[in-house]
């Protein structure tokens, strides 16, 4: 007959990228953002902490529906691949800043005013100071993040990307043998976040070992 | 404008029943998905190595399949060995579990928050561990998990969303309709979204609040 | 912060009663007890006897092991080897105590703490009140009953129904007092009880527990408050790297000390 599992692993792959696509994006953006939100320029500060806000507070499934079906359908042509990333990427942005402002916070007052003491200059207190030590705090909170973005990714089924839970639904049809085929798609999930969880453990334990507090 | 207005007041109705829906899907799944929390949290922390395993296996189950994944596993999954279950009940059953493996650990790190003091106090003046737990660690453990759980009671109300892809005619769905039949799916969903975030925000801000007040709490 | 308005225990004059004993059996006996944590030694093989009445003092440098050898006896640490008898029940460090053994222990055997431990989400009723009624079986009005007695008997009647956070350390801690004789027990061990507190607030606390030695309940305090220790006390232990050095009746002991151990220690602590 027809195997199903190598059609469910054939939606690994689509998974991979969009969670790498989405991640990748909320990391960059993460950064501005924050930046914006601790910023002393009030309007901005108030643009970026309601952009955060409003972001984090919509699920992410109607997101990806106002990218795919409204944004991508009328005013720019989206595949659902591509709406998957940007949808999920600026949800990633939203979630990733405030991890990234958890960092800078933790690393606390004293720091920015021992570095502006030594005459370091915002810029080089930024980069020399504050941020060594805020990605050291933001490291285990943003890995946590990732392994739920692998599962938001899921999501993007809904719009069509032939990703690993819309390979199960397809092969669930087909085959008319539900539920192995998604006790099989569970237990994909569960095995992968175990190593990128165990990988960030390690990550994060070389780290503290350089950092004597 | 005013269109959009008009628009927006001839979906509310229908938009506002699936939110009904939402809500209630909400509250049963906490309800039940809670205290089984509170169970499993018992379980993994016992040192029988068969409750061990058990409770260790429904929460990483729970915890480490996507929510989606579960409502499809409980919905299209289950038929297949015979049992049928409506969406509304399929999307409880699995929120439930949902709810059940993540606020376990919240309460387990809300147990391991209170102060060593109180474990030793309760078996000096002779309580047995299931009275030191019922009358000293718990009530102090879960006040500390409260603002935790609050902000995933928020999270369990977005996943209802999720229930759109079990024919459940909750608030996204009905968007969803609305949008196929007028073709205006960017007005309808955008006024889906700040339904979402009406409920949600004021939720968050009231999560920091009882945070602040926990914190004052614990002497 | 602490409340002058709250009625302050009785004080009658007197010091230690002299030790009276050999005649009647030791009410704990420990025997060869010992306890290491790896390869740290903080109880070595220690023998103590304590008859009933008896007021007994443990001093000593900080990780001499008192608290450890304190929190033995009431089994909160499981000695690696020797043997506890309190009273009729004899716990053997190879085997391990059942449910009932334990509960048996603690309910002869009260425990005072230096951070009090009182529980914070019941009023200070409800804390006295709590072994009772679990433990001891009784019903709510009785316990009640015994509890706003024992409030009383430190001083704190006023304080029934407020909670733990509005008192202040003095005020716990006698609410702890409370707490632990509840359960009428046949010893109450006191760790540390006023190393937490302000000297003033410290000093309810100690007239409390002269109280109770007068009434003849049997105690064992660890403690470093030495004038303390010299009144109220009728015998002194002194332990240092988990053994006892020197032991005898505290008077003349922290006079005129035997062991040179002892007499550093004490020049160190009282000369400052």
């Amino acid at each position: 007959m027809w195997s199903y599992p190598a059609f469910l692993v054939s939606g690994l792959p689509w998974t991979l990228s969009v969670t790498a696509g989405a991640f990748a994006i909320g990391a960059l953006i993460g950064l501005p953002v924050m930046l914006a939100e601790e910023s002393t320029f009030a309007p901005l500060r108030l643009i970026a902490r309601t952009y955060v806000n409003l972001v984090r507070a919509v699920p992410p499934i109607v997101w990806l529906f106002i990218v795919y079906f409204g944004v991508g359908s009328d005013l720019l042509r989206l595949t659902p691949f591509g709406a998957a990333v940007i949808g999920l990427g600026l949800i990633s942005s939203a979630h990733l800043a405030e991890i990234y402002r958890g960092g800078m916070i933790s690393v606390g007052k004293g720091q920015r005013e021992a570095a502006s003491a030594l005459n370091l200059g915002p810029v080089y207190g930024f980069i020399d100071v504050m941020a060594p030590q805020a990605v050291r705090v933001a490291l285990p909170p943003s890995a946590g993040y990732a392994i739920g973005l692998l599962k938001d990714s899921a999501i993007s089924s809904a719009i069509g990307v032939p990703e690993l839970t819309e390979r199960a639904n397809e092969a669930a049809q087909a085959t008319l043998t539900g539920l192995p085929v998604y006790v099989a798609l569970a237990a994909i999930y569960i095995l992968m976040s175990v190593p990128v969880a165990w990988l960030a453990r390690a990550v994060d334990t070389r780290l503290r070992a350089k950092v004597a507090r | 404008m005013s269109e959009l207005v008009e628009e927006w007041t001839s979906f509310l109705p229908d938009l506002l029943q699936g939110l009904d829906i939402s809500v209630e899907v909400t509250l049963l799944s906490l309800a039940i998905g809670i205290p089984c929390g509170l169970v499993l949290a018992v379980l993994v922390s016992s040192s029988s190595r068969l409750a061990k395993g058990a409770g260790l296996l429904i929460v990483e189950f729970g915890r480490g399949a996507p929510a989606l994944v579960l409502l499809q596993l409980v919905y299209f999954g289950l038929p297949t060995t015979g049992l049928l279950l409506s969406s509304f009940v399929s999307a409880i059953a699995a929120l439930a579990w949902n709810t059940a493996a993540y606020t376990s650990e919240i309460i387990r790190a809300g147990l391991d928050a209170v102060p060593f003091g109180q474990r030793e106090a309760a078996t000096a003046i002779g309580l047995n561990p299931l009275d030191a737990l019922r009358f000293v660690l718990v009530p102090q453990g879960l006040r500390m998990a409260i603002p935790a759980l609050v902000g995933f009671s928020i999270q369990i109300f977005q996943a209802t969303s999720l229930c759109f892809t079990i024919a459940l005619p909750e608030l996204l769905s009905r968007s969803y309709g609305i949008g196929s039949q007028t073709f205006h799916y960017f007005s309808v969903l955008l006024l889906a979204g700040l339904i979402y975030a009406a409920i949600c925000i004021p939720a968050s801000i009231l999560m920091k609040r009882l945070e602040h007040a926990i914190g004052h709490y614990a002497t | 912060m602490s409340d002058h308005a709250d009625s302050a225990p009785s004080t009658a004059a007197g010091g230690p009663r002299p030790i009276r004993h050999t005649n009647a059996a030791p009410l704990i006996r420990l025997e060869g007890v010992s306890k290491h944590y790896g390869d740290l030694v903080a109880v070595d093989g220690v023998d103590l006897s304590v008859h009933p009445g008896q007021v007994l003092a443990v001093i000593g440098p900080s990780g001499s092991g008192k608290s450890t050898l304190l929190r033995c006896i009431n089994y909160l640490e499981r000695p690696e080897s020797g043997r506890i008898t309190v009273g009729d029940i004899r716990l053997d460090a190879g085997t391990p105590p059942s449910r009932a053994e334990l509960s048996v222990l603690r309910r002869r055997v009260g425990m005072v703490f230096q951070s009090f431990n009182l529980f914070p989400h019941l009023t200070v009723l409800q804390n006295v009140s709590l072994a009772q009624r679990r433990v001891l079986g009784r019903n709510r009005e009785d316990a009640e009953r015994r509890s706003a007695d024992l409030l009383a008997t430190v001083g704190l009647a006023d304080k029934a129904h407020q909670y733990p956070s509005r008192c202040s350390g003095g005020q716990q801690q006698r609410i702890a007092i409370a707490r632990a004789l509840a359960l009428e027990p046949s010893v109450m061990l006191f760790d540390e009880p006023t190393s937490s507190l302000d000297p003033e607030l410290g000093l309810e606390v100690l007239t409390v527990m002269r109280d109770l030695a007068k009434a003849g309940m049997t105690m064992i305090i660890v403690t470093h408050e030495m004038h303390f220790a010299e009144d109220v006390s009728n015998e002194v232990v002194v332990m240092a790297n988990g053994r006892i050095v020197e032991h005898g009746p505290s008077r003349e002991l922290m006079r005129n000390p035997k062991q040179e151990r002892t007499r550093r220690f004490l020049s160190a602590v009282l000369n400052r």
